[in-house]
């Protein structure tokens, strides 16, 4: 049967993905290599690259489940999610909602955060650098027109709350590692942001992930700090402040 | 552009051309690791002052019924605007269809429809990029029997009514060849020599289908003696281009990469030396 273009390739992906179509069996060329192992060829090449792809976008997902667990979780993603666009490193966007969907099949409560976290610093390192803030640039600012500027994150910075010790499994999980770590029950709270010629993430305490919440919804250094005091009377603003700033993490101001 | 043999340059080597630039023909990017902003594109903008460069798509998907996809087309332009490289390609195949992007390099069948398809998505790439662009022979590991041309038929009709060049994979060559049976002295023989731009060449993987070995291009090996003797007689027919040496699955020490490219470049060279033989 002569298929239309249109028509073939409609059918070559739905026999790559949901199982065997006769008519493009049929439409395939064999010989003493039949033509459906000449197909499984491209489902193969399907299934296996993009499961690499997803390998390289969740590190840490594949060192905590091991990697042939890691692909073999992979094909069940890419088959109910193929990519829509040829870019392979902003594939995966909704990997974490599906590990978190399918929790049964991995039985690792922590494992959906995990991919957040990978994801989070794969939109990082993916990112177009801008200048940081410098200490310098604040020099010769009052008191009131500090507290009143947005202090805006460098572009790509997420804000990831765990109800698990995300840094600590991360950290864990690291081909260097030598400790494991105990799940004790305490969350974590990172904010994820490029960091030179990679990505990184800083562990904050729970005041600290509220003012850092306030100033990605673009409040203003008062506002955040007053949103940070309500959660902590006892939230240290120059030590975070100091912190973030050391780590680079505004951007310059020309780039309000 | 001179006819030296080059390499495609990957993340794993990047550092080390940062710090030694080492001496090669010109280098080879994957234009789809390179459209979102990375360190990375930092670091090759940074070496483009001192190599030529190729930019080599693999996501255009140049094949699809439905055109190209003008977001991706618009991020490509911006990349090659940014680089100005001195070659640009992507592949006779089909990738995307119905929204789906399937990370393959997909066989057409070779007929006018499909031909009309590829030369109209052709025509639309070169006319937003304001340049020639040109196509490689994708390797084969099937064929539609409602094919009514060859594959260096169907090619040099793109070439021919596009204005595209091609770009001559030897691996694929040799790859499609053994898969689909054909004779590559015939396959060469049908080709428009004087389209060919740039020669691409590679390792291949034999892998096991159904009791029969299918060989499948993977990049994942050296160059196998027949494709360098095929590369020989590529030189023979259509004399020297500037050439690729592919790596891209477990890629090996820079060196064994670079020893590759310098194989080619000795091959390359004996072809001028006979040629200048000849024209003396």
């Amino acid at each position: 049967m002569a298929f239309a273009l249109r028509e073939l390739q409609s059918v070559f992906v739905a026999h790559l993905v949901d199982g065997e179509r006769p008519e493009l069996i049929a439409a395939v060329a064999g010989d003493s290599i039949p033509a459906a192992a000449r197909l499984r060829v491209h489902r193969h090449h399907l299934f296996d690259s993009l499961a690499i792809a997803l390998a390289a976008t969740f590190p840490t997902v594949q060192r905590v489940v091991g990697e042939d667990f890691f692909r073999k979780f992979a094909r069940l993603f890419v088959a109910a999610n193929l990519p829509v666009q040829p870019v392979l490193s902003e594939y995966g966007a909704n990997f974490a909602a599906f590990v978190e969907l399918n929790e049964s099949v991995h039985a690792l409560p922590y494992l959906a955060d995990v991919a957040r976290l990978d994801w989070a610093l794969n939109v990082a390192f993916h990112t177009a650098d801008v200048s940081r803030l410098e200490p310098a640039e604040l020099e010769g600012l009052s008191m009131g027109a500090l507290a009143a500027a947005p202090l805006p994150f460098v572009p790509g910075t997420t804000l990831l709350h765990s109800a698990h010790p995300l840094d600590r499994i991360w950290a864990a999980s690291q081909p260097a590692a030598t400790e494991g770590v105990i799940l004790d029950g305490n969350g974590a709270r990172l904010l994820v942001f490029r960091s030179g010629e990679d990505a990184s993430f800083l562990a904050l305490g729970e005041s600290e992930g509220v003012f850092a919440a306030a100033l990605i919804e673009e409040k203003t250094l008062e506002q955040a700090t007053e949103s940070a005091l309500c959660a902590d009377p006892a939230f240290d603003l120059p030590k975070v402040f100091t912190r973030l700033l050391a780590a680079k993490l505004f951007a310059a101001t020309q780039h309000k | 552009m001179r006819s030296a043999a080059g390499i495609g340059l990957r993340a794993p080597h990047m550092a080390a051309f940062e710090r030694q630039r080492p001496a090669t023909g010109f280098l080879e990017i994957h234009a789809e690791n390179y459209l979102v902003h990375s360190p990375l594109l930092a670091k090759v903008e940074g070496l483009r002052a001192d190599y030529a460069f190729s930019i080599h798509a693999v996501g255009l998907s140049l094949g699809s019924v439905d055109g190209l996809d003008e977001s991706h087309l618009a991020r490509l332009a911006r990349l090659v605007k940014r680089l100005q490289p001195e070659l640009l390609s992507d592949h006779v195949s089909w990738s995307i269809v119905g929204g789906h992007y399937l990370n393959d390099l997909l066989p057409l069948p070779y007929t006018e429809e499909a031909l009309e398809v590829v030369v109209r998505n052709v025509g639309r790439l070169q006319e937003k990029l304001r340049r020639q662009v040109s196509v490689e022979n994708p390797a084969c590991y099937l064929r539609f029997s409602h094919s009514t041309m060859s594959e260096p038929e169907f090619l040099g009709e793109v070439a021919r009514r596009s204005g595209c060049g091609l770009l001559l994979d030897v691996n694929n060559i040799h790859v499609s060849a053994h898969n689909l049976r054909l004779d590559p002295q015939a396959w060469l023989a049908g080709l428009p020599g004087e389209a060919i731009t740039e020669y691409h060449l590679a390792g291949h993987a034999v892998n096991d289908a159904d009791g029969e070995p299918i060989l499948i291009d993977d990049h994942g090996s050296r160059v196998s003696a027949a494709v360098w003797a095929l590369f020989a007689d590529v030189l023979q027919h259509f004399g020297p281009r500037p050439t690729v040496v592919e790596w891209d699955t477990d890629i090996p020490a820079l060196s064994v990469l670079l020893g590759e490219a310098a194989q080619a470049d000795r091959v390359l060279a004996q072809r001028e030396v006979s040629d200048g033989v000849r024209a003396a």
